[in-house]
């Protein structure tokens, strides 16, 4: 048994029997390894981005380590956006590289990088075997690292000698446990419960935490409990039922109006696995200018970073919200009961008077309309969305249930993440209802893909809306560079129809809004993958919007004039 | 403000990198570097004098997440 094959086999034993990935010469020996592991499904992609992001997409959809496989040199750097998307948006992921054998290391050999090296900055950590008898320790502290804390993606660098070695003397491999993780201290509990007492007008900023901590429940107890408006951030999205009477939707940059304006007055945020992101806070110092903050997150880098908390919590976010759910039933019975009620009161109504519309007027599709049919027709569904105007719809209208079940690349904002991410999400249950939102710009990114859907004959639903232009930038460069388009037009896209049709997809058309209703339906009735191209107006724009550098409560609308400011509070 | 930051990091292949990199990429540039393995092999002990407008608390933080970092203490250069 050589090192490549000791590999596979401990991928085995560590639970995987997906790998997403592409061969090529450094890696050679480990996919002559896959040839006698039936266990290990191999997922041929057709390019090595779409073999990070499917194992991106599987590992957020199940919750298990995705683990994506590729050459050297230029296989393993088109890894790396999909491995940086991991790390930024704290997914579990193996990433398994070859490497030229180690003494041709450091003399610019044929297809010869530092993948190592270049590793650094994009992921929790990685590992350069240097003797096959470093594999039993690196495998098994890769998925340890990878599943631990707050999740992330480890890279493994295998010269190809060590993959032929002989590993016969290495015992089976045996997968380490997991950290433990800390408890919050009674003490910040306590000061947390303090600030929370306090509070006339609290508001709950939930975020991507609560769902990696496993603790969406806790989190809906915890709001039940304590009858508190909720704002959540775009990997928030889902923590709470897009329905809950408290949820006021998403803050920040394409946020609703009912959350920011909630957040800009509120006196305390109390703020669960979110971390002040600037898609989220607009301009940081002008942000919640009210508000003291509570502070609850797993990851200790996190809290103070970006403001200051009053409180700091630190630990197992299901804990915390346990304990200070228990807490805040024994203490704040009658607590600023009026002036609360009156807060949740308004909060609501803002909720109410600034509800998205669907009835736009023409003939044409509107999205934000189709999204929103789409997700109370296929309620159960994963939905995975790429980049750009589209995600924001999503975000903005789709009915979110759960947070695991809106697949997005949140803090890196990949194009291209959208159909892989779909695969992986589909390959992690071939039973579940996977939809992938795309845009024009962003399927073309890894459109390829398609070709691994028809291998796999995976039904996954793609729902392209089609502007004919990179439509984010666009409307950018309408609002803040004076309608100077610059390389945003798309009107000489493929026919994407054909196209599908091409790579053996099912495809369908449609542009008027009265025929939304029937497209939906042949496209969820359609037994294999099958792609619905929406004809959308290249003028639609997101709204509202912040603009940059202005603070949340500076939305802007789509007749571009200030709505509604902060109500005045007390001195 | 300066700081003065005192590690202890395995002898991994890349540890001494990622730490520089971290510090920098995080907003604190190096203004001196001294280090020295251990007699075990096993371990580095490193000296750094850094600079930089952020909370040294939250560099701190992010030095102490690099697996390869055994311990790190910060503290405000006199």
């Amino acid at each position: 048994m050589n090192g490549a094959r000791w590999l596979a086999q401990a991928l085995v034993a560590e639970g995987v029997d997906t790998l997403f990935g592409y061969p090529g010469g450094a890696i050679m020996p480990f996919y002559d390894a896959l040839y006698d592991v039936p266990q290990l499904q191999h997922v041929l992609v057709r390019h090595e981005q779409g073999a990070a992001f499917a194992a991106n997409g599987y590992a957020r959809a199940s919750g298990r380590v995705g683990v994506c496989v590729a050459t050297s040199g230029p296989g393993a750097t088109n890894l790396f956006t999909g491995i940086a998307d991991a790390l930024v948006d704290s997914v579990p992921m193996v990433a398994i590289t070859g490497q030229v054998a180690s003494s041709l290391m450091g003399t610019d050999a044929f297809q010869e990088l530092d993948v190592f090296g270049m590793s650094f900055p994009m992921v929790k950590h990685s590992f350069i075997a240097r003797s096959v008898d470093e594999l039993p320790h690196i495998v098994g502290e890769a998925f340890r690292i990878a599943r631990s804390g707050r999740p992330g993606p480890v890279l493994i660098d295998l010269p190809k000698d060590v993959q032929n070695a002989d590993a016969s003397h290495l015992p089976p491999h045996v997968p380490l446990p997991i950290d433990d993780v800390e408890a919050p201290k009674d003490a910040s509990l306590h000061e947390a419960l303090a600030l929370i007492s306090l509070a006339q007008r609290p508001v709950i900023y939930g975020g991507g935490g609560i769902a990696l901590g496993d603790a969406v429940q806790d989190f809906r107890t915890f709001v039940d409990a304590t009858q508190i408006p909720t704002v959540l951030t775009l990997k928030g999205l889902g923590a709470l039922p897009s329905k809950h009477p408290l949820n006021l939707g998403m803050l920040g940059m394409h946020g609703s109006r009912a959350a920011n304006l909630a957040v800009q007055e509120a006196d305390l945020l109390i703020v669960v696995g979110a971390r002040f992101d600037d898609r989220a806070t607009g301009k940081l110092a002008e942000f919640a200018p009210h508000a003291r903050v509570v502070h609850m997150d797993l990851d200790a880098c996190e809290i103070g970073k970006l403001r200051v908390a009053d409180a700091g919590v630190r630990g197992d976010i299901r804990t915390t919200l346990a304990k200070l759910t228990l807490a805040c039933a024994a203490h704040l019975h009658g607590r600023n009961g009026p002036a609360r009620k009156a807060w949740r009161s308004q909060c609501q109504q803002r909720a109410l008077q600034f509800a998205p519309r669907y009835d736009a007027p023409g003939a044409t599709v509107y999205a934000p309309a189709l999204l929103k049919r789409l997700s109370e027709t296929a309620a159960d569904a994963f939905v995975v969305c790429d980049v750009g105007q589209h995600q924001m719809w999503v975000a903005q209208h789709w009915q979110m249930q759960h947070p695991r079940k809106h697949l997005t690349s949140g803090a890196l904002g990949a194009m291209g993440f959208g159909l892989p991410a779909a695969i992986g999400a589909q390959l992690q249950d071939r039973t579940a209802q996977v939809i992938c939102v795309s845009g024009d710009g962003s399927i073309q990114m890894n459109i390829q893909e398609l070709a691994t859907l028809r291998r796999y004959n995976l039904p996954v639903k793609i729902v392209l809306l089609d502007n004919q232009a990179l439509g984010m930038v666009r409307q950018w460069q309408e609002l803040f560079f004076e309608k100077r388009y610059s390389e945003i037009d798309l009107s000489d896209n493929p026919d994407f129809i054909a196209l599908a049709a091409a790579f053996g997809i099912e495809a369908l058309h449609v542009e008027r809004a009265e025929d939304v209703d029937a497209a939906i339906a042949a496209l969820l009735a359609a037994k294999g993958p099958a792609l619905l191209h929406v004809a959308i107006d290249t003028a639609a724009n997101v709204w509202p919007l912040v603009p940059p550098n202005r603070n949340n409560a500076q939305m802007i609308d789509d007749d571009a004039s200030p709505k509604e400011t902060p109500h005045a509070l007390p001195a | 403000m300066r700081y003065q930051l005192e590690l202890t990091l395995r002898r991994a292949e890349g540890a001494l990198t990622r730490v520089l990199g971290t510090a920098e990429r995080r907003g604190f540039l190096p203004v001196s570097v001294d280090g020295h393995a251990h007699a075990d092999g096993e371990r580095w002990q490193l000296r750094m004098t850094v600079e930089g407008e952020r909370a040294p608390e939250t560099l701190q933080h992010q030095l102490a997440k690099l697996y390869d970092c055994l311990t790190v203490e910060v503290r405000p250069c006199p």
